[in-house]
């Protein structure tokens, strides 16, 4: 019982992780933007999703503001901030690293330091039970959620226009800039989709775990972890590097827990040493 | 062996690749040409050493130790980045290692002798490692890379609390019986700024040097002429190492405690931002940075509750708008003033700002 | 290429010459350092003004903690006034950020800048450990309105570090394992501490405390201090063939995370216990209802039935509309203490402040009785509590049980040698 349990605790850690990493992923992927903010939209969209679904005692319309504001917040980064730097790498990783700091200490400012959890009366309660194997219901909710954004996501990338026009992009930006498509706005469009899904991440995410000062760092090192083990810039390696390291996480905390830390960091060191590219990103 | 994860995308920079630090031309024109910058190190040095005579209390001198230790660090991560183009998030670690190092002998009840050989072995070993495992990554892999191996180091100092007393961290570390006053320290700290400061720059001037900006400019063709790239990165990596271990040594020496935050990105991500803001490349630039930063931590936050904002907000504006830091804008504002006089050649001698044009600038591997 | 030689030349001449001006310069020493010790403060203070440097994180993953002391510490002159048998109190506030390296350099300004006479805090273990190393020496009284490290006042004990208003973490817990496995009734546990020195500390004391009264630990699980996500943890102590959870924490973020994980697996409230940060305040309006009936082990206890406690309770709740936790506790109790004992001895400083405070017995103080053993530690009560609900709609702790005159060597007498205490880590439990 215990092992079925950890299954899907690590799981459900990795769908919240899949949340955050598409998006950084497919930042990088298209843009070339290690977004080290990505860990403050997950925070901002996190206290936002919060404090809105409590006053207005419904998750989704949390849901919808913790969007609206963090895609808010990178349209204003991306077009008034990024676009100076556009297509040089160390000066854009910098400027998210300077937002992050802006935008920490504005929560902090906001929202205080008390740890912050989606209220009870917002989230899908209690647990299934099956013969003697318990588990609660948020759990599952949230690795639908993230199945579901996945899957539109892969929908999207392979069978529309625009997703088209990505993955084109990503593939050789300079031919499709020559076929006349305004590269400026896919790439704004994709950084907003990409802080969206860090908000939904957020939101989602306060179910399980507080939202409070300091997060925004730790989840992006996990972030960070899960694409360069599946390939920056690949929403499948995002899929499978999340549920891998939710698993390595889960179960090494259980049986091994002293090289607990180890456990994530090593693979993702190896990884960048022996193939850099991660598990499905594209070789140069 | 190109690697793979790199993408080349050719960028054409003119005046580029060879072109040494350092100008040819006639011995008069060096100096005269160079004679604000050198009139700048001397007024920097002469009111270094006289610091503690200027009315100072022990607070502001011990506070100016800080300052010059982080300044060693972010000289460290300077030389790497200005003259490998390797943007680094380890270094933080590398000095806590060192600083870990003598903590540990000093808790041994082993003398202040064995603490700096103890301290210069971990140095030596966690930079062989960094090295080895960056040495075939660059851009943004490389980066990730020395974050990982740095979390790798903070996880050890958190967990292996036998060795390193957890996140309590060890206390009561000796310092030399010589050093003890606060200003016999300063004075060391000063000339360890001094020689680390003096010590990268003749690197610089070096073939060595050379080779490494080479590298920086364009890899494929360094290695198309021939040079071990990887090997270069390794040395480069472990001369920036060493002058993070000497900054780790004094930063224990100096506040006699040593924990994992020291080893932590947080701080690792602070000595980026000092060398962006003081300048890449540039030999004041780190202690400018430096200054900038420590001041705007330790003595803003005394009367701003919103310090950390600021801090974020200044190093937004000047990635976009003084990219080339406050060094490199100074410098860049001279030669241009030089220029309209005419007393320069135009498309003149590569100096700091060109090192910051390039790291900063599509950096092709 | 000889140009570069005569540069390099000249540089390192430059170099060597200051080099050597450093050290013949530090042959002399300047003006200021005469005084490295900063002026004997009763010789600046005699117009009767106590300088008070308090530092707590009030940025930083600790935020909400040190903010917390702060405003005990600041709520306590608000009412009262900052004068007390004639001396006024003047706090100048410094933030450490939870970093041992701002903790030191602040600590430095305080004392060699604005030269106050003592230091209140910080709170992280290693900040304390910082600031305590560098106070000391200096005769400067450092006063800990909440750090819980055993070896503050065990093996690393000096004359001039005081705990104030709270208890080492073996301490605190000590009596849940007294009270578990006797009033209690349980016979098997399982605990789950975080992987770090506080953490250790407070399984170990109710490991202790469970075992000498006839109970047994089946496992002890220990969780590293960044974890974020609980489900596993959860997960693993219900599966345990335990009757009794014990979980410690530090305060903030994990004890929502874990409940939440724990009560979502539709597990009963009534296995667990506890520690005093887990079941802090900060959690209790957190969660909400759905913790109603939440035992806990600690010094404070802010539903006690008492004058004191009650007073100081209502007047926080008056001024913000929350109840007060255990971080906001120890900054008044702090204030109150040293209030107190100026209004006794009037300005006092040094080692006098320091034996004017252990000698005293804080009678009717919001913790109850406290006074001080000969390490600077506090002997005062500590509880067994319950989550409930007031009439005012809050949640309280209220005491279910009570053991006076707790004291850090468990009633078991101090050893022959505290220096050479060994600390607790996760295979030394002190069993």
């Amino acid at each position: 019982m215990l092992i079925a349990q950890q299954v899907i605790n690590g799981l459900a850690f990795g769908a919240t992780l899949f949340l955050l990493a598409s998006g950084l992923t497919l930042v990088f992927g298209l843009m070339r933007i290690v977004n080290m903010a990505h860990g403050a939209f997950y925070m901002l969209g996190g206290y936002i999703g919060i404090v809105v679904s409590a006053l207005s005692g419904n998750l989704l319309v949390g849901l919808i503001a913790a969007i609206a504001a963090v895609a808010v917040l990178a349209f204003i980064v991306e077009v008034g901030l990024l676009r100076f730097v556009r297509g040089q790498e160390l000066p854009e990783v910098l400027l998210t690293i300077g937002v992050t700091f802006v935008v920490a200490d504005i929560c902090l400012w906001i929202f205080g330091g008390d740890p912050q959890q989606l209220p009870a009366a917002v989230r899908p309660q209690g647990s299934f039970t099956i013969g003697d194997f318990t588990y609660p219901w948020y759990g599952i909710f949230v690795i639908g959620v993230a199945a579901v954004i996945g899957i539109a996501l892969a929908v999207v990338q392979t069978r529309t226009r625009v997703g088209a026009i990505v993955r084109a992009g990503v593939d050789d930006r300079e031919t499709i800039q020559a076929m006349g498509i305004n590269i400026r706005w896919v790439f704004t469009g994709m950084f907003v989709v990409g802080a969206a899904l860090a908000a939904i991440g957020g939101t989602i995410g306060a179910g399980r775990q507080p939202i409070l000062q300091g997060v925004q760092n730790e989840v992006l090192l996990y972030a960070l972890v899960v694409i360069i083990i599946g390939g920056l810039g690949s929403i499948a390696g995002a899929a499978v590097g999340s549920v891998v390291i939710g698993l390595i996480d889960v179960f090494a905390k259980t049986y091994i827990p002293e090289l607990s830390y180890f456990t994530v960091f090593l693979p993702m060191a190896l990884v960048l040493v022996i193939r850099p590219q991660g598990l499905f990103g594209k070789a140069a | 062996m190109s690697n793979p994860a790199t993408r080349v995308t050719p960028v054409v920079r003119p005046s580029t690749g060879l072109i040494p630090a350092g100008v040819p031309g006639s011995g008069g024109g060096f100096w005269r040409s160079r004679w604000m910058q050198v009139a700048g190190l001397a007024l920097v040095f002469v009111v270094g050493l006289l610091l503690p005579y200027l009315g100072t209390n022990s607070f502001t001198v011990s506070l100016t130790s800080t300052i010059l230790i982080a300044a060693i660090l972010a000289s460290s991560v300077n030389f790497l980045v200005g003259e490998g183009g390797m943007a680094s998030l380890g270094h933080g670690a590398i000095a806590g290692a060192a600083a870990y190092g003598a903590g540990w002998a000093s808790k041994q009840g082993w003398d202040v002798g064995m603490q700096v050989v103890v301290a210069l072995a971990v140095t030596l070993v966690v930079s062989f490692v960094y090295a080895v495992l960056s040495m075939r990554t660059s851009g943004i892999y490389f980066l990730m890379v020395t974050l990982a191996v740095g979390m790798l180091i903070f996880g050890l100092a958190s967990k292996y609390s036998t060795v390193t007393n957890g996140d309590t961290g060890i206390s009561n570390v000796a310092r030399p019986e010589f050093l003890s006053e606060y200003w016999t320290y300063y004075y060391f700290v000063f000339g360890a700024f001094v020689v680390a400061t003096a010590v990268l720059w003749v690197v610089r001037q070096s073939p060595f040097g050379a080779s490494l900006r080479g590298i920086r400019d364009s890899e494929s063709r360094m290695r198309s002429l021939g040079y071990s790239v990887a090997w270069y990165k390794v040395g480069a990596f472990m001369i920036s190492g060493v002058i993070a271990g000497l900054a780790g040594l004094l930063s224990v020496w100096h506040t006699h405690f040593v924990s994992p935050t020291s080893t932590g990105v947080e701080r690792s991500v602070l000595l980026i931002v000092m060398v962006i803001l003081g300048g890449i490349g540039t030999t004041m630039g780190p202690l400018i940075g430096a200054t900038v930063v420590i001041l705007i931590e330790n003595v803003l936050s005394s009367y701003v509750d919103r310090w950390q904002l600021i801090l974020g907000l200044v190093f937004i504006l000047v990635i976009l708008f003084a990219r080339a830091g406050v060094a490199g804008s100074i410098a860049k504002l001279v030669r241009r003033i030089r220029r309209r006089r005419g007393s320069a050649p135009p498309g003149g001698p590569s100096g700091p700002e060109d090192a910051a044009e390039a790291v900063l600038s599509n950096h092709p591997a | 290429m000889s140009m570069t030689m005569s540069r390099g030349g000249r540089w390192a001449a430059i170099a060597g010459l200051g080099v050597a001006a450093a050290l013949s310069l530090s042959a002399c020493a300047p003006p200021g350092s005469s005084t490295e010790e900063p002026t004997t403060p009763s010789e600046e203070n005699a117009t009767g003004t106590l300088k008070v440097g308090f530092l707590s994180p009030t940025s930083g993953n600790f935020a909400i903690a040190g903010q917390e002391m702060l405003d005990g510490w600041n709520l306590y002159w608000e009412e009262n006034g900052d004068e007390a048998g004639g001396v006024t109190v003047e706090t100048i506030a410094e933030d450490d950020a939870g970093n041992p390296e701002t903790a030191l350099t602040k600590a430095h300004k305080l004392v060699e800048q604005d030269g106050v006479d003592i230091v209140v805090g910080p709170l992280i273990a290693s900040t304390a450990s910082a600031v305590a190393q560098y106070t000391a020496p200096l005769g400067i009284p450092n006063l800990h309105p909440v750090a819980a490290s055993n070896d503050m006042t065990q093996q690393n004990w000096n004359e001039f570090t005081v705990r104030v208003g709270s208890m080492g973490g073996t301490q605190s817990t000590y009596p849940g394992g007294v009270w578990a496995a006797t009033e209690g009734g349980y016979k098997k546990a399982v605990t789950l501490c975080h992987d770090y020195s506080f953490g250790w500390e407070s399984c170990a004391g109710f490991v202790q405390g469970f075992v000498e009264n006839g109970g047994e630990i089946v496992q002890q699980i220990w969780a590293p201090n960044t974890t974020t996500d609980w489900a596993g943890y959860a997960s693993q102590v219900a599966a345990a063939d335990a009757d009794i959870i014990f979980v410690a924490t530090a305060g903030g973020a994990p004890g929502p995370g874990f409940l939440t994980s724990y009560l979502d697996l539709g597990q009963p409230i009534d296995k667990l216990m506890l520690n005093c940060c887990a079941a802090d305040q900060g959690t209790l309006r957190a969660m909400g209802d759905r913790i109603i009936g939440l035992k806990s082990v600690s010094y404070w206890a802010e539903g006690r039935d008492d004058p004191a406690t009650k007073e100081f309770v209502d007047s926080y709740i008056a001024k913000t509309g929350e109840v007060p936790g255990a971080y906001i506790a120890g900054g008044y109790m702090t204030a109150a203490l040293l209030a107190q004992v100026l209004d006794e001895k009037g300005l006092v400083t040094g080692s006098d402040l320091v034996d004017a405070i252990t000698s005293y017995t804080f009678e009717d103080s919001i913790f109850g009785k406290v006074s001080w053993d000969e390490y600077n530690n506090t002997i005062m009560p500590v509880f067994v509590r319950e989550v409930e609900k007031g009439e005012d709609g809050l949640l309280y702790n209220v005491p279910i049980a009570e053991y006076d005159d707790v004291d850090q060597w468990l009633g078991k007498g101090a050893p022959a040698d505290v220096t050479a205490i060994v600390p607790y880590d996760q295979t030394h439990q002190g069993l």
